[in-house]
Formats: C-alpha cells, sequence, structure tokens
C-alpha cells in the first residue's frame, strides 16, 4: 500500500498535472486517523490556562501543544517588548513586497498572532531564528496546497507551522496562486461544462433565431452580469477570511476554502472540471474527510465557532456538487448549532433552507421556516429573497421567479438550478394553455430565464416533439397546441415527490 | 380514612370503566377535596402493597384471578407513590420536582401496560383508565420539560451546549413512547377497540406538541390497516370522533391536501359540540382556508359572528378578495402574518389573491358592457379585452403610481386561463384578451 | 383555559399546583378535551334533520355584484388613459 508514491504526492510535485486519478479508498484511510486531531481539538479552552500570554481574540480552540511540552518556565514571559528579531519579524510579514495576492491582510495577521502566541506559549520565543522563519501568507499558502497535495496533513496541523522555508518556497510554486488572481468568471471559463450551461450565443446563430435585440434581453443579461458580481461581493464575508480561523488546526480547511471560493462563480460560465477536488474520487474524499472531522466534533461535544465553519464549508461544498443529501445533514446540524449564537452566517443559511424546502416541496417545513423568520431576518438580502422566491412560485408568478433566479444571492442559485427546469415546465404549460394561438420563442427565453433562443429550445425540444417548434415569418415560435400535452406530462414527472438521500 | 379501596370495589362491581378511571387521576374531586392526602396516609412505603392487596380485595371480592389481583396492586401502588411525590411538591429540600412526578407518574402508566398484557389480562371494560393515565402522563411530561427549560436558563452562561430541540421535549417524548405502547395494545381484542380513538388522539396531541407531525402518518396507515376489523366510526362517542376527524383535518392540511382536509373538519364541525367554542374555533380555523382554497367559497357573517377572534383573522381577507382589492388583501396578509404563519394556515389564505385577481379581471370584464346587439339576439357581453385593459385595473387593484409591466400582467392572466378562473385565451400580439362567450368567461361567478 | 367549557376548566384547576402554570394549559391551538364523552345529536353542531341546509347560509360566493360597475367603468377609463399616456 507504502510501496508507491500515492497519487495525491504525485500531483503536488507536478502541479500542471490536474487529473488526478480516483483514489482507491485503501489509500485514504491513513488520512483520517485523527488521533492528534482530537487532541488539539478535545481542549478548547486550553489557551485561557496559559493566562499571561496574549491571548488572541477571535477564535475558541487552542494551539496545539507541541507533542513534548517543554517544562513551562514562568521567567520566560517578558512579553511586553518584542525582541528586534521578532520585530523585524512582523515588519516582513507587512511588506509590500511580501503580499500574497491569495491571502489578504486580515487572513495573515491572524496567523501572525497565532504564530507568536504559539511561540510565546511554548517559550520557543528565543529558540527561534525569526529572521528565517517563513511569512504567516507563505505558511496559510502551504496549508492550502498541502490538503490538495497530502492528505496526511490531515493530522490537522500542528505539523507544518514552523516547517523549514525551502519546503515552503517549494510548496509555493505548486499553488495555483497564477489562476487565483484570474477574475473568477475568466478561471471559470476555461473549462467546458454541461451543455445546457454553455454561455454559446455564437452571434451567428443567435440573429438567425433573434428578430430584435429587444432591451428585455440586454437587461436580462445586465441582472446576469450582476449576479456574477453579486456573488464575488456576497461571499466574501462568506470566505474563511473571517477571524474565527487562523488556525493551523485548521489550515486544510481553509486550504479548501479557497478551492470553493473560487467555484463559487459556476453562474459567470462553467467551472473548471480540471479543479482536483471537483473530481468525483476528490469529491468523495474531501467529503469523507469534513464527515469524519463533523464525527470527530459529534463524539467528542465540540460546538463552537469551529464547528460552525466545519459544517458550514461543507454545506457549502455539498451544495456545489449538489449532494443534497449531504448538503441537509449539515444545514440540520447547523440550525441548531445557530441557535446556541456560535457565530458563522445564519442568515446565509436560512436562505438556503427556504430555497431547499421549495425544492423538496416540504410545506410543513417551509411553515416552520416561515414561523421563525424575524423581522430582522427579513432584512437581509438573501433571506427576503428566498421568501420572494418562495411566493412568486407559491402564486405561479413566473415572470417575478425568472427575475429573481437571474438575481440570486450567494451559493442560492445551486438550489435555485435545482427547480429551475421544474418550473420552467410549470410555466410553459400554463403559457400553452394561456397562448393557444402559440408564442414567440423570444418571449419564452426572456420570461423564462433561458441565456438564448438557442436554450430555450433545445429544452423545449428535449420535453417535446420536434412539430411544437416552427419557423413563421424568420422567427421561431413555439406552437403551443402541439407542445401542450408533452409539456404537461413533463411537468407531472418533474414534480413526482423530490427523494433525498439523507433528508430526514 | 381513604375511601378509595371502596370506590374501587364499587366501581368495579359495576364494571365502570370512568369510574375506575376516575380513581387514578391525580386530582382532587369536589366531594372529596382530601382525597390524594387521606389515600397516601392510608399505608407507608414498606407495607403499602400488603395493604393494598388487602383492602381492594377485602372479602375476596371483587373476584378477580391472582395475575389480575396483582396488576391492581400494583398500579395503585405506583398510583399511590406518585400521589406521595404530588403531595410533597411544595415542600422544599425534598427533591420533588415536575421531573419526578413524571417519572413516578410513568411507573403509573407502566404498572397498567403490564397489566392488559395478556397474562394478567385486565378486562376490556377498565380501558378508560388507560386512557386517563396517558392523558395526564402528557401533562406531567409537559411540565417536566418546562422545569427543565427554566432551570436551564438560569444557568445558561455556564452551558457550552444548551439543549436542543430534541432535548426541550425529552419527558414529552418519552411520554409518547408510553402512550404508543398504549395504542399497540388497545385493539387487542373487540371491546379494546373502543380505546383506539382516544389513545389516537391522545398521541396525535403529543405528536403535534413535540412538533412530529410527521409521526401521526404511522398512527393513520396503523389505523387504516385494522379498519375493517373496527366499529363504524358512527358508533363511537362523538368526543372521539370529533377530536380525531380534527387531528386527521389537520394533518392532510398541512400536507396542503385541502380537499380532504375539507372532508374531514366538515365532519367534525358538523359532530362537535355547539358549547364547545374552543374546539369549534379552532376547526374553522382550519376549514376556513380549506373552503377559500377547494371551493372559493368565504365564511359568512353569520359563520364568524360567533367568533370574534376568527372574525378578526377573515373579516378583513374576504373583504378584500371580494372587492379585488389587491393592496387590501396584501395589507391584510401581512397585518395578520404572524398569525397566519403560527397557526400554518399561511399558505392557503395566500392563495386567495388569485381569487381577489380573479374578481378585479372580472370587474374588467364586466365593466367592457355589450356588443352592438345584433337584430333581435339576445346581448353578448364584449368578449375581447384589450391586455391594456387589464394592466389599467391592476394599476387600480395594486394602487401603482408608476408602470405596470404588460408581461406580469400576461403572467397573472394566464395562470388565472390554467387554473379554469378565466375562460378564454390571449392573443399576444393582438394586444388582447379572447374571453369564452358562452357566458362562462368566469367560470361559476354567473358572467 | 377555555371559559366556555366549565367543567374542563374545573377540572384543570384542582389539579395539583404545578398544573397551574399558564404556559402550556393556555396554549391556545390545543383542541381540548370535551367535558363530556358523547352527546346527542341536538347537542351536535348540525343538529339531525338540518341535513345540507344549514350549511349554505355559512358559506359565500368570493364575488362582489355589480352595484358599483359604474364607477369602476369610470375609474377603468381615466387608468386606461393614464396607461396610454405613459406608454
Amino acid at each position: 500500500m507504502n510501496s508507491s508514491i500515492p497519487p495525491w504526492r504525485a500531483t503536488a510535485s507536478a502541479p500542471s498535472e490536474m487529473t488526478t486519478p480516483v483514489l482507491p479508498n485503501t489509500a485514504l484511510t491513513p488520512a483520517y486517523i485523527p488521533v492528534q486531531a482530537r487532541r488539539s481539538l478535545a481542549h478548547p479552552t486550553q489557551h485561557h490556562n496559559t493566562a499571561t500570554q496574549p491571548a488572541p481574540t477571535g477564535y475558541g480552540y487552542a494551539q496545539p501543544p507541541p507533542p513534548p511540552p517543554p517544562t513551562a518556565a514562568p521567567e520566560s514571559r517578558s512579553r511586553t517588548g518584542f525582541t528586534p528579531a521578532v520585530r523585524r519579524y512582523v515588519q516582513r510579514c507587512f511588506a509590500p513586497e511580501n503580499q500574497v495576492s491569495s491571502v489578504d491582510s486580515k487572513e495573515m495577521q491572524e496567523k501572525l498572532r497565532s504564530v507568536i502566541t504559539a511561540a510565546a506559549e511554548d517559550n520557543r520565543m528565543h529558540l527561534i531564528d525569526w529572521d528565517r522563519m517563513i511569512l504567516p501568507q507563505v505558511m496559510i499558502q502551504n496549508e492550502r496546497n498541502k490538503i490538495l497535495a497530502n492528505p496526511d496533513v490531515s493530522n490537522w496541523g500542528s505539523s507544518g507551522q514552523f516547517s523549514t522555508t525551502t519546503d515552503a518556497s517549494r510548496k509555493r510554486k505548486s499553488t495555483n496562486v497564477d489562476k487565483t488572481d484570474l477574475p473568477p468568471w475568466r478561471q471559470a471559463n476555461q473549462g467546458n461544462r454541461t451543455e445546457d450551461r454553455s454561455t454559446y450565443p455564437s452571434t451567428e446563430k443567435r440573429a438567425r433565431m433573434t428578430t430584435d435585440d429587444s432591451s428585455k434581453s440586454k437587461a436580462n443579461l445586465e441582472m446576469r452580469k450582476k449576479r456574477f458580481e453579486g456573488t464575488v461581493n456576497s461571499t466574501t464575508p462568506t470566505t474563511p477570511t473571517t477571524p474565527a480561523e487562523p488556525q493551523p488546526a485548521i489550515g486544510p480547511v481553509i486550504g479548501r476554502c479557497e478551492t470553493l471560493e473560487k467555484n463559487y462563480f459556476r453562474l459567470t460560465a462553467p467551472p473548471n472540471p480540471d479543479t482536483k477536488w471537483k473530481q468525483q474520487g476528490n469529491y468523495t474524499y474531501i467529503c469523507d474527510q469534513f464527515k469524519s472531522l463533523r464525527q470527530d466534533l459529534v463524539v467528542q461535544h465540540i460546538e463552537n465557532d469551529f464547528t460552525v465553519n466545519v459544517y458550514e464549508l461543507h454545506a457549502r461544498i455539498a451544495l456545489e456538487k449538489g449532494d443534497l443529501g449531504e448538503y441537509n445533514q449539515c444545514q440540520t446540524r447547523l440550525r441548531r448549532l445557530y441557535a446556541q449564537k456560535l457565530g458563522g452566517h445564519p442568515t446565509e443559511f436560512k436562505a438556503y433552507r427556504i430555497l431547499y424546502f421549495i425544492y423538496t416541496r416540504n410545506w410543513t417545513a417551509i411553515n416552520d421556516t416561515l414561523a421563525e423568520i424575524t423581522a430582522e431576518d427579513k432584512k437581509n438580502a438573501a433571506v427576503s429573497h428566498a421568501l420572494e422566491v418562495r411566493s412568486a412560485l407559491a402564486m405561479g408568478n413566473y415572470h417575478r421567479f425568472f427575475q429573481l433566479y437571474l438575481d440570486t444571492p450567494n451559493m442560492g442559485a445551486y438550489l435555485m438550478d435545482m427547480f429551475v427546469d421544474r418550473e420552467r415546465l410549470s410555466a410553459l404549460a400554463a403559457m400553452c394553455k394561456a397562448y393557444k394561438l402559440g408564442l414567440e420563442l423570444r418571449f419564452i427565453t426572456e420570461e423564462l430565464g433561458f441565456e438564448s433562443d438557442e436554450q430555450a429550445a433545445r429544452f423545449i425540444l428535449g420535453n417535446c416533439p420536434v412539430e411544437a417548434l416552427e419557423e413563421k415569418n424568420g422567427s421561431v415560435r413555439l406552437v403551443t397546441e402541439k407542445a401542450a400535452n408533452s409539456i404537461e406530462r413533463g411537468k407531472a414527472e418533474a414534480f413526482r415527490v423530490v427523494d433525498i438521500k439523507g433528508q430526514i | 380514612m381513604s375511601f378509595l379501596p371502596d370506590e374501587f370495589r364499587t366501581a368495579y362491581s359495576n364494571r365502570s370503566g370512568p369510574n375506575l378511571a376516575a380513581l387514578l387521576t391525580p386530582i382532587a374531586t369536589p366531594n372529596d377535596p382530601d382525597r390524594l392526602r387521606s389515600f397516601h396516609n392510608f399505608s407507608n412505603a414498606d407495607y403499602v402493597k400488603e395493604d393494598l392487596g388487602a383492602c381492594l380485595f377485602k372479602n375476596k371480592k371483587p373476584r378477580v384471578s391472582h395475575a389480575e389481583k396483582n396488576a391492581w396492586v400494583d398500579i395503585f401502588a405506583a398510583y399511590w407513590e406518585a400521589v406521595g411525590e404530588l403531595l410533597e411538591l411544595d415542600i422544599p429540600n425534598l427533591g420533588v420536582t415536575p421531573v419526578t412526578i413524571f417519572v413516578a407518574w410513568k411507573k403509573v402508566a407502566n404498572a397498567l401496560i403490564r397489566g392488559y398484557s395478556a397474562s394478567s389480562g385486565l378486562p376490556a371494560w377498565t380501558l378508560p383508565c388507560l386512557y386517563s393515565v396517558g392523558k395526564y402522563l402528557r401533562i406531567f411530561a409537559i411540565n417536566a420539560d418546562l422545569h427543565v427549560a427554566s432551570q436551564e436558563s438560569s444557568a445558561l452562561d455556564f452551558q457550552e451546549d444548551v439543549a436542543a430541540d430534541s432535548e426541550k421535549n425529552a419527558n414529552l417524548e418519552e411520554a409518547a413512547r408510553v402512550i404508543n405502547r398504549m395504542f399497540t395494545l388497545a385493539p387487542i381484542e373487540e371491546s379494546r377497540k373502543w380505546g383506539i380513538y382516544n389513545t389516537t388522539n391522545l398521541l396525535f396531541k403529543t405528536y403535534f406538541k413535540i412538533n412530529s407531525v410527521g409521526l401521526t402518518k404511522n398512527l393513520i396507515r396503523a389505523i387504516n390497516a385494522q379498519s375493517d376489523d373496527l366499529p363504524p366510526l358512527e358508533a363511537f362517542p362523538k368526543s372521539h370522533i370529533v377530536t380525531f376527524k380534527y387531528y386527521l383535518g389537520v394533518i392532510h392540511f398541512l400536507d396542503e391536501n385541502y380537499a380532504e382536509a375539507e372532508e374531514h373538519l366538515t365532519s367534525a364541525w358538523r359532530l362537535c359540540n355547539r358549547h364547545a367554542v374552543k374546539n369549534q374555533e379552532l376547526i374553522l380555523t382550519y376549514l376556513i382556508p380549506c373552503h377559500l382554497v377547494t371551493t372559493h367559497t368565504l365564511p359568512s357573517e353569520r359563520l364568524l359572528s360567533p367568533f370574534p377572534r376568527l372574525e378578526r383573522l377573515f373579516r378583513p381577507l374576504s373583504n378584500c378578495i371580494r372587492k379585488g382589492d389587491l393592496v387590501g388583501f396584501d395589507k391584510a396578509m401581512s397585518a395578520g402574518e404572524e398569525e397566519f404563519v403560527k397557526r400554518r394556515i399561511y399558505l392557503p389564505l395566500e392563495r386567495g389573491r388569485d381569487i381577489a385577481l380573479r374578481n378585479l379581471c372580472r370587474k374588467v370584464f364586466v365593466a367592457g358592457g355589450f356588443e352592438e346587439p345584433k337584430d333581435g339576439q339576445a346581448p353578448v357581453r364584449r368578449t375581447r379585452v384589450p391586455v391594456a385593459e387589464f394592466v389599467a385595473a391592476l394599476r387600480i387593484g395594486t394602487h401603482a403610481l408608476g408602470r405596470v409591466d404588460t408581461d406580469v400582467v400576461e403572467c397573472h392572466l394566464t395562470n388565472l386561463i390554467y387554473k379554469g378562473l378565466m375562460k378564454g385565451y390571449i392573443a399576444r400580439e393582438r394586444g388582447i384578451v379572447v374571453l369564452s362567450k358562452k357566458n362562462d368567461a368566469f367560470p361559476g361567478t354567473g358572467v | 383555559m377555555s371559559n366556555t367549557a366549565p367543567s374542563q376548566a374545573k377540572a384543570e384547576s384542582d389539579q395539583p399546583q404545578q398544573q397551574q402554570k399558564p404556559q402550556v394549559l393556555e396554549e391556545d391551538d390545543e383542541f381540548e378535551d370535551f367535558p363530556v364523552e358523547d352527546w346527542p345529536q341536538e347537542e351536535a353542531e348540525q343538529a339531525s334533520g338540518a341535513a345540507n341546509g344549514g350549511n349554505e347560509h355559512l358559506w359565500e360566493e368570493s364575488w362582489d355584484d355589480d352595484d358599483a360597475a359604474e364607477d369602476f367603468s369610470k375609474q377603468l377609463k381615466e387608468e386606461l388613459k393614464k396607461v396610454e399616456a405613459s406608454s
């Protein structure tokens, strides 16, 4: 089993090689022997014991102690004044030329603080060669890399913090910094995803199918654009740059999240399928990692901001992968964690919850959720969006629904994608009956949030016989009378009860 | 001096289930206000079983099997203990809390369940005991949970782990399990079937209270499965049926099966005792939204007038629906939102907006008047209505100041047509709506 | 609880003291136990004989009859002018 270099190592040394083979499970087992993780997480209040130390604020779990704890020498608490070496180190951290684009200054500072605190707590302030100590921003990058490169670090981090500079710089090269520097939609464009998502409009085709480029379709385009921008902004606070996680202990999680964040933007264009964890094998791996971590947390009754983070991250990844069973488990647990006010992003997830129940058509749960929502929640853009989605659907107001669809905050669009086709069929069924003389395809494209006439046409033909579309006076029309029955059948099919693994 | 043993023998010789059940209640009665205390003084912990054996079956009466005798002794011994706890609740430092009372009462319930199991075989006519003990078990469980919650909130600062949802109702959930065992006992033999709805109702209530409405599905399935062996519903006491029908209706209601919900709630309404105003009010709370959804009918003044709360809840909405006043409707919905949501009637009431919209469009149609009469024929309404008129009507109906998007209006019209509230079609390119000429453009409304 | 079911209210108030905490027993959406197990048809809401008759006055049609049609017609015409002007 250990005879050759494990595939994940191989990828680490060959960063441009993106296709990781699917990992056999046996090879993964070492990755989640969580002994050390347990130790470090099981003492969430440890840093309070070292009362003399400048306890970093903002997180409630401790530095993992170094393996054999050195005898705590009380005389070494001369920490009010840093040595010149430490000061130089801090200066280096802030030097503009040392900034790394993928690590923001807040993250860096948190990390810096934890490095110094840890050194002080371990009485190693004077043992460390601060002039050669790696910079916190580099540490963060290393940790991010490791998770992709080497599951063995899943002892969740006590290693790596004081790793050598050479190691660090080598690793650094293996990051995809160059990629994260690109705006997300560019990155995503490198990919080729499923057909229905492709942003084709080959202008030639569009010109043929579209008689006029109405102001409305421009407005739709504008909305789509806004959707991406909105995503960028609104996800920023949800990225793991919160002060809650400067810890090496969760370094691997930060790393994943970086990847995740990049993929938030799949709606602008397909995400890059080459991104490693997107592949099935890797998703399974990540998912397993999270599950084992979650299990540790449950077994040890750890419920703090870190726990919230883990569940939020896993929920987001599961959302993106369309793994709703897993997502729902996280969501259920998150609800309890939020009730304890442990931080995190309760409103963001409240909005997902509503959308999720819309998808599963769980009226009882929708009722319950409506009853829980406070006036304060309603001021939140994501929550009020989700509520509007609900009421638009309840009223059959497809016009409003698809406007909302094109303007979904955070990762809600992943959830809406799950039921948008169903709602298209529902709207089309009504349209077929109401517009019995037929309908321009252009109008359907606009009303039902399709990206182009071609996408609309493909959707219709996926559900109807080919004679449901006809060309007349230079424009394509839906022959509603011919489409009605098939659409109605498609609708009935799509509205059959959603069955999700893991749903309680 | 406790009357209980004598009362037991009397109830037993009369084979009166209700009288027997009255003995196993944790409350005093007007004619024996000291009932609990005197029963407790009747014996002590060391001798209670012996004493009960001697007094309940004095002179070998009533004559019962050895097993049954033991069962009653166990039941009343458990009851004696629970009574002791109850009496000590207000005395400080004895460690008696609502939780210990619940635990003690649970022993009574379990002793009773053992009594009905095959070997000891309590007779079926004593079944009301089971229901009565179960009813108080539920009440004690609720009190125990409240007590636990109040303890926790005062110690909250030290608690890292605040009680989760499930823990909040730990005692009531335990009670549900015990009552569920009663439920499985109930239909054992022919005459025991008479307890089935009573016990089911108790479980319904409990599941609603612990927010596990989903669990009621199993019960309903179980009842349906043995419905052939059960006496017809009408043969049961009305209190059993009305309660059962009410919960059945609400369960369907929550699943948005409004037609079925309406059916069950209607029978609950018809059979309900007319003095039980509170229960009538509850039935109507769900029946009114059902009617709105299924038959688009509204509650009359006569229906609402005895119930001021319902009047307040439904009158404004009904008026706006009738007038086609969309703004008023939305306002009434948000004014009542909290209560609607709390009572789980928001979603069906929301559908009333379609009816309001239909009424608004109907007004447009009526305002359109008639076509030029053709020689001698009956006048025909103008059935080709410009979409622009509906746009204008919506501006009126929504008090909109700015533009109302034609596409939005068409979307509304499309829905009305699809839902059968309006008959006709939209000719989009010509900007008109062509309505049915057969005097059914708005089916069921006379035009 | 309910002030309309006297015997019920009495039974509850006779319970041991901790029962008198209001939270649960006053919860207003719980179906109450009836004071009596059974009652004759005359005491049911829909007394016998009235089989369907009583129901008709309880539910009304959901639309208004058109006494104000004139007004609306006028209002509509005015609004229509505004719509046309604004488009």
